[in-house]
This record gives C-alpha cells, structure tokens and sequence, in this order.
C-alpha cells in the first residue's frame, strides 16, 4: 500500500467520522437542520448560525 | 446594545424590512404566518449598532397560536427598547387595530408606514403628519421593498429609544375608560409593569392575563359587575374590540384620501381573483398551473412542438456521426436544446450542466484519478464511489433550481395563498382548514420548515394530522429520485413523459395526504374544523432579489449536503460493497458477497408485494439499500444507485455501448439497476411513491418528534409513515401488474370506510 492509498484512507475514515460526530454533536445540542441554506429562522441550526455570524459581524 | 421589536400583522412586511435593515435574507413569502418564531439581526447604520428583532405576524395582543404567544411575550418581557409597529398602509384600518394595542404599553413605539409606493401608484394618499399626531407617536412612510424611509426610520426609532413613553389607551373615552382606569390603578399599586396594558387585558377577559394576575382577578369581576352593554351584555372581549374599531374608524378614516370614489370599482387583484379563485375552475386552473410547471422543467418536447409538427431529429439532419456522438461542438451544444423537438428550459439547463460542465468536469478528475497510479481498488473507490455518487446528486441540481424558481414566483405574487383559499373548501370536508394547507405547500420546499410552520395551527389533533402527511409533499431532496426514476423509465423503456410521469407523482403524494387525512381525522385524530379566516395578500410582481435568495439558499444547502452527508454515505456503502463479513476485501464482480448484500438480502423479501423485493432475483437487493440510505438524506437514493452501479456493471456484464450508460449521470445510473434486476416499470413507480411517503429523512424524523411533544403520538407517526408507505406502494404495484387487483383494493377500501362509518354511529349512538 503507498502513501496516496494510506492518505486516501485516513481522508475517508476522517470524513465519514466527522460528518456523524457533527450530527451528533448537532443533535445533542438539540439542532435540528432544515434545507433553506442557513438564513430561515425556522429550525435551531439556522438561529445559531445567525448568532455566530452576527456576533462575528460585531 | 439597543434592541429594536418589529411588530406588526402578518403579511405586512416585516420580514422584507428586517432583510433590507439586516442585510439578512430570510425567507419571505407572500402570505400570512411565514415567521413563526423570532429572529435577529444587527442594523450598524444609526450612532451605534442596534439589534433589530423580527417577531412573527399577530394580529393582536390577545393571541390564540402558538407563534402569537412568541411575539407578545417578547415585547413583554424582554423589555425592547422601542418596537417598531409596521402598517400595513393598503390596510390602514385594519392594521391600526394592533398599533393601538401596542401604545398601551410603556414602551417607546414608532409606525412604521409600509407599502407607501403601492398606496401612491393606487392613486391613494395618506396623511402622515395627521396621523402623527392622532397617533402620539412618530410616523415614517417606508417601502420596505424597495428600501426608500429606512433611514429616516431608524434615526426616529433611535431617538425615541432614549426617551421613556407610558401607554396610553384609545379606549380612554370609551364607556370602558372608567374601568380600566380603575383597574390599572389597583395594578400600578402591586408595581406591575405596563399597567395600562394589563388593565386592558384583564378586562378583556384574556385567559394568559388571568392565569397571570390570579389575585387581582376577583377585584376586576367585581369592578365589571358595576358594568353592562346594551349591545354585548358582558363579553367584555367584543366590548373592547368594538370601542378600538369605533375609535379608529371615526379618528383615522379621515387620514386616507382614495383616489377612487367608486366602492363597486374592483381592483386588479380582484378581477384576477373572480378567475383564479372561482368555486369550479379554481382546482383545474391550479392543477393546470402545476402541469404546466412541470412541463417547462422537466418536459422533452416544449408544448409537444417535436410531435405536432414532426421534427427531425439530430440523425435525420446528419449532425451525428456512426457512434451517435455529435459531429462537432455547436452539434453537442445544439444537441442541449433540440433533438426532434425542442427542449423545455428545464431540460436544456440540465443537459448543458450535466453534459458540458458536471460530465466534463468529473470525467477530467476520473482521467487524472486514473493515472496516478493509485492501486485500483483506491481508483475504484474515488471514480466509482465518490465521484459517480456526487456527481450523480450534483446532477439534479439544474431541475430543482427551475422547479423551485418556478414555486418561489407562485410563492412571492401572492398565488400560493389562494391555494390554500381554493383547497380550504375540499380539504373542511376532509377534516383540515385550508390554514392547514400553507404547510404542506412548504413541505415541497423541505419538510423541516413546513412542520415547524404548523406552529400556526391552534388545534392540537389537526397540527398532528398535517405533521404527519407533510412528508408526502414531495421536497427537493426527494427531486432526485422522482426525475431519475422518470427519466430513467422514458430512456429504459421508451413509455411516457418525464413531465408527466413526475407530475403524477406529485399529484399522487397530494392525494395520499388528503386520503390519509380523511383517515385520521374520522378514527384517531377525530375534531371539529376549524375556522379559516386569511387575508389574501395583493398579487404584486415577483421581487427578483427574492427569487435568487429563494434560488441560492438551495443552491448552497444542496452543494453543503453533497460534500457532507452524501459523500461520507458513498465512502460507506462502497467500503460495505467491497468488503465480506470475514473482513476480505472484494472485487466488483463479487458485491453478492459483501456486508451490504447480505444484510439487504435479508430484509429483501418484504419489499416483494411492492415490487422490489425478491421477484428481482439476487440484485434486487440494491433497492432495498437505497430506500434504506434514503433515510439519511433522500439524495442518497440515487448516489447509492450511482455507487452500486459501478459494481453491478462489472458483475452483470451490462453493454455501455449500447445503453450509452454512464454513472456518473442519476438517470444512466437507474438504467443500470433496471438492466440487472430485471425490475418492471409499475416496480419502478411504486419504488418512488415508498420513497415519497415513507419516513422522511433524520432531520425532518427530529423535527417531528420536537414539534409533536408526545412521545406516544411521534411513535405512531413513525408507524403511520411505514404503513402508509407500504400500502400505497402495495396498491400501485398490484393495479400495475394485473389490473384486476384493483377489484380487491376496493373491496378492501370499502371495508376500511365502512368500519369508520360503523365506528362513529356507533360513537354518536354512545353519546346520544
């Protein structure tokens, strides 16, 4: 096995790791996502993002 | 920081101006109840940056939903430094009913004069300075669409947050000036805030004021025994809205000049209405208006041109050489828009993206995959796992954009409302007021924001039959699958339309939902209807700024959702293809082998009444994978096809030359599924209808069970949704390959109603 396939391992197992530990990380937080993009004021996920931006923003 | 409310009724306007103020983009829709919880942002343009605070429309202070409830509870007890009443000024008489509720309380308050451009271009004229005056309070004339007052506004907003205002009531000099004098008296010597407020409340009889303000209650009944109306007797509740409405009209009618003396002169707005709306033609016209949208989206032939006047096709010119591949690039790009017919603009924006810039693109990335001399299991995973499942999604984005470019107008002129208005008449008899309606409409954008929207809805057994049914409402990421399957059945098998077939499937998922409706509301979930009362806003030209906001807010979630949730599925349903339960790893050829195989065949026989279970042999099994991936994202559906396609083609020996197959396209990928299993079209449909009506994805199973409460009632929807799935598939599978089954189904049908029937006489009898 060389260095791209031993890279292209870890990249996969990385990805797939942490896409389910975002959406329990999510989860737990009690977020749930909706598929407005971020901007909707509907769902939690989305009123956090706006807080972060906004506190960013200020 | 200072924080200024938005207040005002729905549908007035309030979410554009916190847009235009915030430099948001939050979604706007022209109908009442959008918002249904608050929002915030931050306006930098005044001395210092001031929190602007977007509440959910009410149309007064005594609310009876649940997102009411969230807007006076926030000017209530988050104490905003000034609200912001927003008037609707093409409503002026009505919308002032709210504003005289907010200046009873002890709060700085500016109005805010919205839709000023449309009262002018009406001919209309409104006395800002009069109303000032009769108002108390400062009154800037805004149009919050086309951004003009916002400045003035704010400065004015500004500086009355630096002052402290006390309420005063216009029921002052009302015959229930005396009382509810008195009764802010007693309140104001308990240190209650805002007094006034709470007097008027209390006297109004409102029932959160009377939980609130228990031991003062007692002194108030016995202050109303002092008091009777001829009219109302004592619903003090009709006596005081009586007394606002009596106030306004004879206070602020004089404010407004209309142009147009004539009371019988019907607007634009109305005429249109007289056709779109009517009692017979409302429905037809509406189903007609869906046709014709999937038509432009996902129509091969633009208004049956090709077919009507015989067109020739790209062969028949001889712009195609021996292989079928176009002789040169204009050819190729021509070939985007005709071929015997012309294409709609759907089609033709997807052929372009697939063909020219997502084939293109991903086959560059596959060549260079490909020679850098990467063992070819790692080559099969990237071009046959990773970049045939994105690109296979990614390929669906062209026909999503236009369909929902397509809603979004419906949506932002004010057609969508009437919609609801239509349907109110068919769906009471079912149980569901066309308030229930508004909803399900979102529910083909997501089904996250449509559930959290039914908030709007004050009874608990219609909120969760409309919970329930919302996932029928076909969403975008279920787009995919429906145009895949469609266009896959059309390529296959040479039958149908793929406009036609995917409309009927939208009709299909409307038709479950009023069915499952009818159910519920006559057995489980069994209550009166409630009353529909909505305004229907104007018909105004669709704001463009909305129309990409609406477009790009899919664009950027369907993109994030690709790179996120679907590639990490692809990597796992390829590593569970590749590898055995011994942890051996396999080839193509041997995927009947594999973790996923094996698990999938297990559970393969009970898809088989609805087509796609074991009568597909020993793949069949690839559907059972992909309504399961399904769950996860309901894109997934087709990047799993994508993925096991790879595998199934190497094992099947399946001739690209002929089929022209390609994974990396959804539509090839199906065809692929369709070649190995051998799977038949009524297969085909009732696999989608599963996929449409059976457990929507995690984020919407959350949303449910958030916004059910119960945990009884969010575990029997979970049950509905199998059901129901399982049995609408059923049915289109069994009429679809021998037609005479349909006799059993009614049979079946009709022991169902005639249950429900017998259950509910025999209710009454009990009651009786």
């Amino acid at each position: 096995m060389g260095v791209l396939e031993i890279i292209l391992i870890v990249a996969c197992a990385a990805i797939v790791i942490g896409v389910i530990t975002a959406s329990i990380i999510k989860k737990k937080q009690g977020k749930c996502s909706c598929d407005c993009g971020g901007d909707c004021a509907h769902c939690a996920a989305c009123m956090a993002a706006q807080k972060k931006k906004q506190s960013k923003n200020i | 920081m200072k924080r200024f409310a938005l207040a005002g009724n729905p549908n007035c306007g309030k979410t554009t101006l916190f847009n235009s103020l915030t430099g948001a983009t939050a979604h706007v829709g022209n109908w009442p109840g959008v918002t249904v919880d608050k929002r915030d942002g931050v306006y930098k343009k005044c001395a210092e940056p001031v929190q602007i605070v977007d509440l959910p429309g009410i149309y007064s202070l005594s609310p009876y939903t649940p997102e009411e409830v969230i807007a006076r509870n926030y000017i209530l007890d988050e104490k905003p430094d000034c609200v912001i009443n927003i008037v609707d000024a093409t409503n002026l008489e009505r919308n002032l009913y709210l504003t005289t509720q907010v200046l009873e309380m002890d709060v700085p308050v500016v109005v805010a004069l919205n839709m000023m451009d449309a009262v002018k271009k009406a001919g209309d004229s409104i006395n800002a300075k009069l109303l000032e005056e009769r108002l108390g309070v400062p009154v800037v004339e805004i149009s919050a669409l086309k951004e003009t007052g916002l400045k003035e506004l704010m400065d004015k907003a500004f500086n009355e947050s630096k002052k402290i205002r006390e309420g005063q009531t216009v029921l002052e000099t009302s015959p229930l000036g005396h009382l509810i004098g008195d009764v802010k008296i007693a309140l104001k010597g308990q240190n209650v805030a805002n007094p006034l407020f709470h007097a008027v409340k209390l006297v109004e009889q409102d029932e959160i004021e009377a939980e609130m303000h228990k031991e003062t209650l007692p002194m108030v009944e016995d202050f109303k025994k002092t008091y009777n109306d001829d009219i109302f007797g004592t619903d003090f509740e009709a006596l005081v809205a009586d007394a606002r409405y009596k106030y306004i009209s004879s206070n602020f009618a004089s404010v407004l000049s209309k142009k147009s003396k004539d009371k019988t002169q019907m607007s634009k707005s109305d005429k249109a209405d007289k056709v779109l709306t009517h009692k017979w033609w409302g429905i037809p016209i509406f189903l007609l208006i869906l046709f014709g949208i999937f038509h432009l989206t996902f129509g091969e032939d633009l208004l049956y041109l090709g077919k009507i006047f015989s067109l020739p096709s790209l062969e028949d010119l001889g712009l195609l050489d021996e292989d079928g591949e176009a002789i040169n690039f204009g050819v190729r790009i021509l070939a985007t828009f005709y071929d015997g017919a012309v294409m709609s603009p759907g089609v033709w924006i997807n052929n372009v993206w697939n063909d020219l810039i997502v084939g293109e693109f991903f086959g560059w990335l596959g060549g260079i995959v490909e020679e850098s001399g990467m063992a070819p299991w790692a080559i099969g995973l990237i071009n046959n796992g990773i970049f045939d499942g994105i690109s296979a999604v990614l390929s669906f984005l062209p026909p999503i954009l236009v369909l929902f470019l397509f809603f979004s107008i419906l949506e932002d002129s004010g057609y969508m409302a009437r919609i609801a208005f239509i349907l109110d008449r068919m769906f009471r008899r079912f149980g569901l007021s066309g308030r229930a309606f508004m909803p399900m409409i979102m529910g083909f954008g997501c089904s996250v924001p449509a559930m959290i929207n039914t908030r709007t809805l004050a009874d608990d057994k219609e909120r969760t039959a409309t919970v329930r049914v919302i996932p029928f409402f076909s969403c975008g990421a279920k787009l995919p699958i429906l145009t895949a399957v469609a266009g896959a059945i059309v390529a296959f098998f040479g039958v149908g339309n793929a406009d036609v077939i995917t409309f009927s499937m939208y009709v299909l998922g409307i038709v479950t939902a009023i069915v499952c409706v009818l159910l519920m509301r006559s057995t489980t979930l069994k209550g009166e209807t409630p009353p529909f009362i909505m305004e229907l806003p104007t018909y105004h030209m669709p704001q463009f700024k909305n129309l990409m906001a609406h477009l790009w807010d899919k664009t950027k979630h369907f993109v994030k959702k690709a790179f996120t949730i679907i590639l990490a599925s692809t990597i796992v349903i390829w590593a569970l293809t590749h590898f055995s339960f011994n942890w051996t790893f396999l080839e193509d050829e041997q995927v009947n082998e594999s973790i996923l195989a094996g698990i999938a065949q297990l559970v393969q026989p009970i898809f088989t009444p609805l087509g796609f279970g074991s009568q597909l042999g020993q793949y069949g099994w690839v559907f059972v994978v992909a309504a399961v991936a399904g769950l996860i994202a309901k894109e997934n559906v087709i990047a799993t096809f994508a993925t096991l396609a790879a595998c199934l083609m190497a094992v099947v020996g399946l001739d690209f030359g002929e089929l022209a197959i390609d994974a990396e396209d959804g539509i090839d990928a199906v065809q692929a599924m369709i070649q190995a299993t051998g799977i038949t079209i009524p297969g085909l449909i009732a696999f989608i209808a599963f996929n449409m009506t059976t457990i929507p994805c995690f984020a919407a199973v959350a949303t449910a069970k958030a916004e059910l409460g119960n945990k009884s009632t969010y575990h029997w929807t979970l049950v509905f949704w199998l059901v129901a799935s399982y049995v609408v598939a059923a049915i289109i599978y069994t009429v679809g390959s021998w037609w005479w089954t349909i006799f059993i189904w009614a049979v079946v049908c009709a022991g169902v109603v005639g249950c429900i029937i017998w259950r509910n006489k025999m209710a009454a009898k009990r009651l009786n």
